[in-house]
Order: C-alpha cells, then sequence, then structure tokens
C-alpha cells in the first residue's frame, strides 16, 4: 500500500502537477510582492512603513519558511525533472531542429531563465534583507530604512541592468510557466486555454514593467 | 507523374548501427537520380538498391504499409520527426519537399526506451507494454449489449476518435526533448475516458499506464508541445491534460 | 486421382446451420482449455481478434508477427468500413439480404452456408468492437451512424472517420494486450512462421525464424492458426503493405493444405497511379469517393489537353453510360475493367496515359467545397501529398490496383484446411466472398472468424479428436527435421551469390503478373505466364544477390524467402486462371464474355471452387474440385445496367 502511494507520488505527473501548483504559487508570490513594492513610487515613508509592518508581525517566519518551502520544492522538482530528462536519452541526436509550429523560446528556455531566477534570488536576498541596515524614525516607531538603501543600491547602473535583465528572465519564465501549470494540474480548454496563453503573456509584461520600473525609479530618484 | 518532376542528387548522412552493441557512426552517400515524384522511403529503397549492387549492406530502416496509417515507418529527418511537413509520415514526404544538392541527415528515434537495434531500426516494445498496463476496455468476446445501446455524444465520439487516430509510431518520444511517452499514453487513456465504455476502469487505467511509462524510463513532459507538432496525426496535448486530470484523480481518489 | 472435397457443411436450411452446428459441435471443459497450446500467426484482425477470444476461453496462445507490434498488421489501412446488417438505418436490411448481397457480389463462387454465418455474426462484431471502445461515428442523439458503401443499396456500413480498419484493428489489439498482460497469450513480434510442422498428418507446430536475431526456433502446438493475410505482393505493386506475404500459406500448402482459387484477386479501382519505377506500392483510395465522384475519360484518342477544357461533350463518363442505374457505384470489379478497356483504348489521361479522372466538380458545384471536405478531406489531403496536385481544382487521376486476393488456404466450414490441426482465418483462407469481394466485407469477415467462428470450432476440434492426452512436443524429430531444412534453404538464398537484387525479380515477377494475370486474362497469356514464370524462378535461384550474414536483421534475406515462395505462388494463380475457363467476379477471361464485353460464367462447368494439391515440386499441382450448390440464392447472371 506504502509502495503504491510512494509510486504515484513520485510518479512522472504528480511531479509536473508540484511544478504546476509551486510555480502558481510563485506567481502569486510575485504579484504580493510587486504591489508591495509599488510602494515605493508613493515615498519612503510608506515603503518603508510597509516593510516594517510585514516583518514585524510574527506570521512573518511561517510564511518566509512556507515561502521558502514553495521556492525549494519548485527548484527541487526542476532540477530532478531536468535530469530525469536527460537521462531519457541518453545517446543525443547528432542533429535537431525544432518544428515551428510547437515549442517556443520560453518554453525551451525554462531550465536556464530558471537558473539565472535562481541566481538572483539569492543575491536579491543577500542584496537586501542581509544588506546595510539603515534606520529612520517616523511617528516616534524606529524602522529599517530599507528606501535608502535601495536608492543607493540602484545608483550603480550594472545592478539596475542586472535586475532588469533577471526581470527580463521571470517574465520569458512566467509566460510559458503561467500556462503550462494549467495543463499539468489537468486544465486544457479549447476556449479557456487560448486566453490563458494570452495571459500568461499579460502577466509576464506586467510582471517584467512592473518590477523594472523599480530600479529605474529609484536610479532618477537618487540622482536627483 | 506530375507535370514538375525532377531528379535530385542528394548528400546523405546516415546514421549506421551493425547490431544493439555496435557504438554506430554517420556515414556520408551519395545518391544521384531521386525522382522528386518519389517517397522518401522509395528514396531510401533506390540507395539500398545501389548498395546491394556495390555488394554493400543496404540500409535498415522500418516500413511497412508506406500509406501512413502503420506507424512503422520512423527517421528523425534532418533533426525532425518525419521530417518537415506537418502531419505527414516519413513514407508519404515526397522528395518535393527537397532541393537538388540538398544534404540529408537521418537519424533512428533515440530514447533510452527505444534501443537502435540496427542502423535505422529501434525497438519499440515499451508502447506495447504500456497498453498491456491498461490500454483497454476490460470486456471479453460475447458480452457486449446492443451497439445502440450505448449512447455516445457526437462531440464525445469526434474527441475520442481524434485520440484514437494515434498511429504509435513514437514521433512524439523521439521529437520531445526530454523524450517523453506523455502524448501516446494521453492520447490511449483519454480516448477511453471519453467513452462510457472506459469510465468503469479509468482509474486504474490512469495510474497503471502512468506508472508504466515510468518505469520504462520516458522523460517528463514540460508542455512544449513538439509531440503536437510532430504528430503525423496532429494529435492535441489537450490530450496530455486529459490523463493528467485522470491521474490525478485517480490518485485522490485511489484507496491504497 | 482428384479429390472431391468435403466442406463439412451442417444438414438444415441455411439459416439455421450454423446454430445446429454450435450445438452439435464438441466442447473442451473449462479447466482442460489450460492444457491446449494454440499458435496463432498473424496478428491482423483474424489473428488478434482470435488470439484474444481464444484466450479469454483459456487457451495458452502464442501470437506471432513479423512487424514491431501486433498493431502494425495491414489490416490497419483498410478505410472504408465494416458492413453488418443491424437494419439502424430502416432501410431493408437483413441479414438474409446481407447474405444474399454477400453472394451475389461474389458472383456465385462462395458457399451459402459460410457466408449466411457471416452475415448472421456481423451484428455481434458491431457490438462487440462498441463495447471495446471503438469510436465509431455517431449521430448527434448518440446512436451509432451508418453510410452506404461500395455500390450497396441500403446503408449498412459502419465507420469510423476513414480509418474503420485502424480502429477495429487496435480494438482487436487493445483485447489482445488485455489477454496478454495475463500471461494467457505471449506476444512474439518480429518473429517469421518459416514452417509448418505436420506429424503423422497432424499440424503440431511452426518453425519461426528471429527477424532481429536470425535465431531458427521450433514452437509444439495442439493446433496452429494461419492469419497471415493475402498474397496481393506477387504483383510486386499493390495496395498491401511491404512485408504482406504469402510464405505462410504456401508453407502451409507444401504440407498439405489445399490452395483454393489461387487466380481470384481483387483489383480496386480507386488508385493513386503508378509514377515510376521508383514506386514501391500503390495507394488507395477509399471507394466511397464513387459516391460523389464521376469517373469519366475523353472520348478522343489521344486527348492530352487538360482536362479543364475538355468540354462536356467531349467526356465520356463511361460507368454512367453503360450501367444506368448503378453508374459509378458498380462494384469493384466492373469499374476496374472497364478504366482498363478505356485505357487500352488509348483514351487514358496524364503523362503516363494510365489513369482515368474521377471528377468532383459536379460534387463540389452541388454540396459546396466544404461539404466535401468535410466528406472527404484526409483522402484528398493524401492525394496532394502523393501527386502534388489538388482535387478541389483539377481532378483525380486514379488507376486500379491489386487490393485483396479472395483465393487462399482451401478451409471446410470449421476454418481448418485440408491438414487437420491447420486452421486458416480472415484473408488468409479461400474464404466467403466468391469471385469478388464487395466492399467493407474484408474487415467483417476477418473479425467474425476470430470473434465467432474459430472459438467454437476450435474446441470442437481439440475435443474430438482426443488431444488431451495426443501430445506432440518440439523435440519430435519432425521438428528438427523442419528446422534444418528450413535452415538450409535460407543458407542457399544467402549464397548464390548472384547478380542481381532480390527486388529485381519481383519487379520482373509483379509485370508478368500484372499484364498476364491482372485484370483480364486469356489463354495464350497464361500460358506463356507459366512459362515466364517458370523460368524467372529459376533464373532467381541462380543469379539472385543476397547481402549480408543469416545473423541479426537481414531484409534482403527476409524478402528473398518471401520473392522465392511468390514465384511459385504466382505460377499457380496462372495455372488456376487457364483452368478456369470462364469469367467470375475478379477473373475475367477475355474468352468467357458476352457481347456486352461483361463477365461471363460457365455454371454448367465451374461451379465450384478449385483447390490446388501440392505433388512436389517438380510436378504440376493437382486441381480438386468441391461443388458449389445455391438453395437459397438463385444463379443468375449479375447485373448492374
Amino acid at each position: 500500500m506504502l509502495n503504491q502511494f510512494f509510486k504515484v507520488i513520485t510518479s512522472s505527473i504528480m511531479k509536473k502537477f508540484g511544478m504546476g501548483v509551486t510555480g502558481l504559487l510563485l506567481c502569486g508570490f510575485l504579484v504580493s510582492h510587486l504591489l508591495g513594492n509599488l510602494l515605493i513610487f508613493v515615498g519612503p515613508q510608506a515603503f518603508n512603513t510597509y516593510a516594517h509592518t510585514l516583518v514585524s508581525n510574527p506570521l512573518i517566519y511561517l510564511a518566509e519558511a512556507i515561502l521558502l518551502l514553495i521556492f525549494l520544492k519548485h527548484i527541487g522538482l526542476a532540477i530532478k525533472l531536468t535530469i530525469e530528462n536527460k537521462m531519457a536519452r541518453p545517446v543525443k541526436y547528432y542533429m535537431t531542429q525544432a518544428t515551428g509550429r510547437g515549442s517556443t523560446f520560453a518554453s525551451s528556455s525554462m531550465p536556464v531563465t530558471g537558473l539565472i531566477i535562481l541566481v538572483f534570488v539569492v543575491l536579491h536576498i543577500l542584496q537586501f534583507k542581509f544588506g546595510a541596515y539603515y534606520e529612520e524614525t517616523y511617528d516616534g516607531v524606529v524602522m529599517r530604512d530599507l528606501y535608502r538603501l535601495l536608492i543607493e543600491f540602484y545608483q550603480n547602473p550594472l545592478n539596475v541592468a542586472w535586475y532588469i535583465f533577471s526581470m527580463a528572465c521571470v517574465a520569458v519564465h512566467v509566460s510559458h510557466g503561467f500556462w503550462s501549470a494549467f495543463q499539468s494540474i489537468g486544465f486544457n480548454h479549447p476556449k479557456y486555454t487560448p486566453l490563458l496563453k494570452c495571459l500568461a503573456k499579460l502577466f509576464a509584461l506586467v510582471v517584467f514593467c512592473g518590477f523594472s520600473s523599480l530600479p529605474i525609479y529609484c536610479y532618477v530618484q537618487g540622482a536627483q | 507523374m506530375s507535370a514538375d518532376e525532377k531528379l535530385l542528387t542528394l548528400n546523405l548522412k546516415i546514421w549506421r548501427q551493425k547490431d544493439a552493441k555496435d557504438k554506430g557512426q554517420m556515414v556520408d552517400y551519395t545518391l544521384e537520380g531521386v525522382s522528386t515524384d518519389s517517397s522518401f522511403l522509395e528514396m531510401l529503397d533506390q540507395l539500398n538498391e545501389k548498395l546491394v549492387g556495390q555488394g554493400e549492406e543496404p540500409v535498415t530502416f522500418d516500413h511497412d504499409c508506406r500509406e501512413g496509417i502503420c506507424g512503422m515507418c520512423s527517421l528523425m529527418i534532418n533533426g525532425q520527426a518525419h521530417g518537415p511537413e506537418k502531419e505527414t509520415t516519413t513514407c508519404q514526404l515526397h522528395m518535393r519537399s527537397f532541393n537538388d544538392g540538398d544534404t540529408i541527415v537521418i537519424e533512428p528515434w533515440r530514447a533510452r526506451a527505444f534501443p537502435v537495434l540496427k542502423d535505422l531500426t529501434v525497438d519499440r516494445s515499451a508502447f506495447d507494454e504500456i497498453i498491456m498496463a491498461g490500454g483497454y476496455v476490460n470486456v471479453n468476446t460475447g458480452n457486449a449489449q446492443d451497439a445502440n445501446e450505448i449512447l455516445i455524444p457526437k462531440e464525445s465520439a469526434d474527441l475520442a476518435m481524434d485520440a484514437a487516430a494515434c498511429i504509435g509510431c513514437a514521433a512524439c518520444v523521439a521529437s520531445c526533448k526530454n523524450a517523453s511517452a506523455m502524448l501516446f499514453v494521453g492520447a490511449k487513456i483519454s480516448q477511453l475516458a471519453l467513452l462510457p465504455q472506459g469510465q468503469v476502469e479509468a482509474e486504474q487505467r490512469a495510474a497503471n499506464m502512468v506508472a508504466k511509462m515510468d518505469e520504462l524510463g520516458f522523460g517528463n513532459c514540460t508542455n512544449e508541445a513538439e509531440c503536437e507538432a510532430s504528430c503525423p496525426k496532429g494529435i492535441n496535448i489537450s490530450n496530455i491534460a486529459r490523463m493528467n486530470k485522470e491521474f490525478l484523480k485517480s490518485a485522490v481518489k485511489s484507496k491504497s | 486421382m482428384t479429390k472431391k472435397l468435403d466442406s463439412k457443411i451442417p444438414e438444415g436450411p441455411v439459416a439455421e446451420k450454423w446454430d445446429n452446428h454450435r450445438f452439435k459441435m464438441k466442447l473442451v471443459n473449462p479447466a482442460n482449455k489450460r492444457k491446449f497450446n494454440v499458435i496463432v500467426v498473424g496478428t491482423g484482425l483474424a489473428g488478434a481478434s482470435a488470439s484474444a477470444t481464444l484466450a479469454e476461453l483459456g487457451y495458452n496462445v502464442d501470437a506471432f508477427c513479423i512487424q514491431d507490434s501486433p498493431r502494425r498488421a495491414h489490416s490497419i489501412a483498410a478505410q472504408g468500413g465494416v458492413n453488418a446488417a443491424k437494419n439502424y438505418p430502416n432501410d431493408g436490411d437483413s441479414i438474409w439480404r446481407l447474405f444474399y448481397d454477400t453472394v451475389k457480389g461474389g458472383d456465385y463462387r462462395a458457399r451459402e452456408a459460410n457466408v449466411y454465418r457471416l452475415a448472421q455474426v456481423a451484428n455481434n462484431i458491431i457490438d462487440q468492437c462498441a463495447a471495446q471502445g471503438v469510436p465509431f461515428a455517431r449521430e448527434y442523439g448518440g446512436t451509432l451512424s451508418n453510410r452506404s458503401f461500395g455500390g450497396a443499396q441500403v446503408s449498412r456500413t459502419f465507420y469510423a472517420r476513414g480509418q474503420t480498419g485502424q480502429q477495429l484493428l487496435l480494438g482487436a489489439y487493445s483485447a489482445m494486450m488485455k489477454e496478454t498482460a495475463k500471461g494467457k497469450i505471449k506476444s512474439h513480434t518480429r518473429e517469421e512462421m518459416v514452417d509448418l510442422v505436420v506429424v503423422e498428418g497432424r499440424t503440431r507446430g511452426i518453425i519461426t525464424r528471429n527477424i532481429v536475431t536470425g535465431e531458427f526456433k521450433k514452437w509444439a502446438a495442439d493446433a496452429v492458426l494461419l492469419c497471415t493475410g493475402g498474397y496481393g505482393n506477387v504483383y510486386f505493386l499493390s495496395t498491401n503493405a511491404m512485408t504482406s506475404n504469402g510464405s505462410a500459406a504456401w508453407k502451409a500448402y507444401k504440407k498439405g493444405a489445399m490452395f483454393g482459387n489461387p487466380c481470384y484477386t481483387q483489383i480496386h479501382p480507386t488508385c493513386i497511379p503508378v509514377h515510376g519505377d521508383a514506386q514501391s506500392k500503390l495507394t488507395l483510395m477509399s471507394e466511397s469517393l464513387r459516391n460523389d465522384g464521376r469517373v469519366w475519360v475523353p472520348k478522343k484518342q489521344g486527348d492530352n489537353r487538360p482536362p479543364g477544357q475538355i468540354p462536356e461533350e467531349e467526356r465520356d463518363y463511361y460507368l454512367e453510360r453503360k450501367y444506368p442505374s448503378f453508374g459509378n457505384l458498380v462494384p469493384r470489379d466492373v469499374a476496374s475493367r472497364n478504366a482498363k478497356e478505356a485505357i487500352d483504348d488509348g483514351r487514358g489521361v496524364g503523362k503516363t496515359g494510365i489513369a482515368v479522372y474521377l471528377d468532383f466538380a459536379d460534387a463540389i458545384k452541388r454540396d459546396g467545397e466544404q461539404a466535401i471536405r468535410e466528406r472527404y478531406g484526409n483522402l484528398f489531403d493524401m492525394y496532394n501529398r502523393i501527386t502534388d496536385e489538388n482535387p478541389y481544382q483539377v481532378p483525380m487521376r486514379i488507376y486500379p490496383a491489386v487490393h485483396y486476393t479472395m483465393g487462399g488456404l482451401w478451409v471446410d466450414y470449421n476454418l481448418q484446411t485440408t491438414v487437420p490441426g491447420c486452421f486458416a482465418l480472415g484473408e488468409a483462407n479461400f474464404s466467403d466472398h466468391g469471385a469478388n469481394r464487395l466492399g467493407a466485407s474484408a474487415l467483417m469477415q476477418g473479425l467474425a472468424d476470430g470473434y465467432f467462428v474459430i472459438p467454437y470450432t476450435l474446441g470442437n476440434y481439440l475435443a474430438s479428436e482426443g488431444l488431451m492426452t495426443d501430445k506432440v512436443s518440439a523435440d519430435h524429430p519432425e521438428f528438427d527435421k523442419c528446422m534444418k531444412e528450413s535452415q538450409d534453404r535460407f543458407n542457399r538464398l544467402l549464397h548464390i551469390g548472384g547478380s542481381k537484387s532480390v527486388d529485381t525479380f519481383h519487379k520482373e515477377l509483379g509485370k508478368i503478373m500484372w499484364e498476364r494475370v491482372g485484370m483480364s486474362r486469356n489463354e495464350d497469356g497464361l500460358k506463356k505466364a507459366i512459362d515466364e514464370i517458370s523460368d524467372l524462378r529459376k533464373e532467381f535461384w541462380k543469379d539472385v544477390k543476397v547481402t549480408g550474414t543469416e545473423v541479426g536483421i537481414n531484409v534482403e534475406l527476409e524478402k528473398a524467402n518471401r520473392v522465392a515462395d511468390f514465384l511459385e505462388l504466382g505460377e499457380l494463380m496462372a495455372r488456376d486462371a487457364l483452368e478456369r475457363r470462364e469469367s467470375c467476379g475478379g477473373h475475367f477471361r477475355e474468352e468467357s464474355q458476352t457481347p456486352e464485353n461483361e463477365a461471363l460464367r460457365d455454371d454448367e462447368n465451374f461451379c465450384h471452387v478449385a483447390a490446388w494439391e501440392y505433388q512436389g515440386d517438380e510436378t504440376t499441382p493437382l486441381r480438386n474440385t468441391e461443388e458449389l450448390t445455391f438453395e437459397n440464392v438463385p444463379l443468375t447472371q449479375r447485373s448492374y445496367k
């Protein structure tokens, strides 16, 4: 019985299901992260207060733990799937050529964009979560001045460029991943799937423009 | 036959491998006087006649009906399963799709589950094993009620037929960068899941066929749809989604 | 001494024969079935359905095929449909009418009792296939859809798009896989039967050669079922698959199984014409095309204007002209022969002049291009792919091609050949189609034999011959002897060291057969054919060049073995055609025709089956006969006027 259960949860389709579900959850994280960060445009106080509220809530540790787990699951599965997929064809073709009717740049570059995103996320956490600690006081409350860190960090155009490049990768990644997740969890519909594919592209565009606007804004703000 | 028949000279790069144990290598051939009206396999026949004439061993390749339905022919042609034309098997591919002086690279299907037996011939018995795991309705001869007592909405019957059109050629596996067999398996699970006859065993079927597919060492699907694009019968990847759904249903409901 | 054959037709009125017989046949106790081993050679509709059904009953089945999977068998290529007298459309069909049509369509050269049984079980086939999940075409209400096919006056054909054969075969194959999973069937792929082992007049097994390793093996069993299809590839170019061959049946013939009516071949009228010397096979297009297409040639000889420039009044719609009531839907043999006549008259079309037009312009004008696309889209695409011409704009060019062989191993009512324990099913037997097979009847017969006939008659054989205790194992010296002979034959082929390839001989044979034993035959031509084939055979054994070795895959060696048999079978076909000095169905003797050039039967002298008996390689085979009596369908001259 256990054996049967093990077979099911380790099956190819469950792995894909796991990829899809964690991927969609990460898309959700992207949205919430973007919405929060857009407060930069409102001003330092709004942004810093938002960040402070977030990290001073004790549930943040739970939330971070869950997010970490989702990330690790997504990455772990990706690595496992990629290795298995390489093993499924031990002798390579002499020549391969896409039909032009199936795979897209986004779909065939998922492992590469995924890897770049991973590097980005690690750096991103090091740069900000564990970056320089400035303080600021609003209405008598002492809190971290993340805003200042951002402005300073993005004075370096290389940092801006890397950020935008990484967001381009995220956008490409989700433009395939978003609709693909639905396919993996068993949803494909002659009417809604084409819609989902459009939605995926739209989502990618929003993610790219939304996030990329942030470092540019910081760069411009700092220069003044 | 067609008014503008031409004769081509072709440079062929063909995978030659003596037997399953041999390492194998690409070998170059030049073939002259290939009619644009010939099919791709007739072109290979012509090469083989030439090789036999020279006392060399002809190139072994799988083929049988040569009308695009038996699923026996295969071949990666210039890196594409069944060659460049949409919804066309190698046997139905005609030489008018090529130009004089072209170099054509011909390789066998490559997948861990499909060992090469000789030259371009591979062993696809893994597909039979998958069907054995549940690609059928458990009904013995003589048990059937009148055929019209099973009413099937036309739309379901048509969708089932779309999936059932699979010829088992394995172009889906060959063209998939992950050597995944999900389109093949999905098509069968889907066909039977769409019909009332297949409902009774739908859950075990999905679980067992997927388990067998995994066990045989096929890769995982990454939803790139190269399988659909290479499928000579144009089978849609919605069948893979349906398989995923059936499998997940079975995983949730199963008692073990 | 020629023999009169006993067909073992049961007593009673034709409609009750099968029921009576089923009751009288002996049964094998359920617990004893597992003690019997059955070999099934070939996994087409007949082989796969028989394997599955026998395994379900409890027999141990070894199924052999030469392809890489049982699913590849050439039954898969049948397009049109499968007949059954369900009378769902309420258009006046009945078992009796299906029986009547089949006997008449076969030009009164089939056994009434067999045909009636076929018509009876046809309904069960549809039920069985539907239960297996075969996605037959449906009406909006969910019921099964029917169409009229191949000139039938009622709509009795069930279909699954243009892929009915594929779907029925996959149904039978899936049933077979179900039993293989249970271990009741052992499926042996890429394993070719090379001899039948007969011990003391009883079939005891077969010898096979593994196509991948080249290894020979012995297999013992209580019965052998040959479901190996037809021998149309004797013509080199045919609509058969490349590996379709007559060798298994031929080995049985040489072991004493008589060969029935070898000259009956069906030439299908709607095939894509030959394009050149490199051509390897001919592609059939479903004759459902004739429901809407109009066949014509120019009235003038040598008129090579493009079809669009030939005005209406200069076209000869010869089928409509000669057969006003059936028009373009005349039976296959009639349509084929008329195409040949027009071409022999110098009115053929296309670059080669060996084709006639099948024109959809009127149908497109009447129903719209969309309607035609829905009906025939896949066929039009296929035509376009092969010929590079668009049939929506220019008429198709078609020409007849060898498609089916009605002849085959002679079997009695129980499907047993003249060697006890050796049965023949489907196209491999000489069967129920007489001298001409109607459209959508091949699938019906293959499945009838496998699903509903052999399960009963095989049990009767096993139970009544004391085979429970009377066993012969593969250690018997006869097995070693047969295996040695087979090995020697393959070795000999490999070491002739001649100068011509196997295909060269095969093409040469095909040419002789098509010219002289093709659509119309005459005494002079047939005599020449016999001599020419005999010479070609001698040359083959002296001058064929087979490359490679006996170990591992050697396609040339496989082909050489099959062509060697075709070179003998072709001669027998010519001999049979020569002796049958009448025209009937697919066999048209120029000496025997009506004043209007229609086939003229000679019921006085030829209302019988010719069953040829092997007498040794150097001796002319013996022509035995089975008299045919028609008690239910009165003998009349077929007329489609």
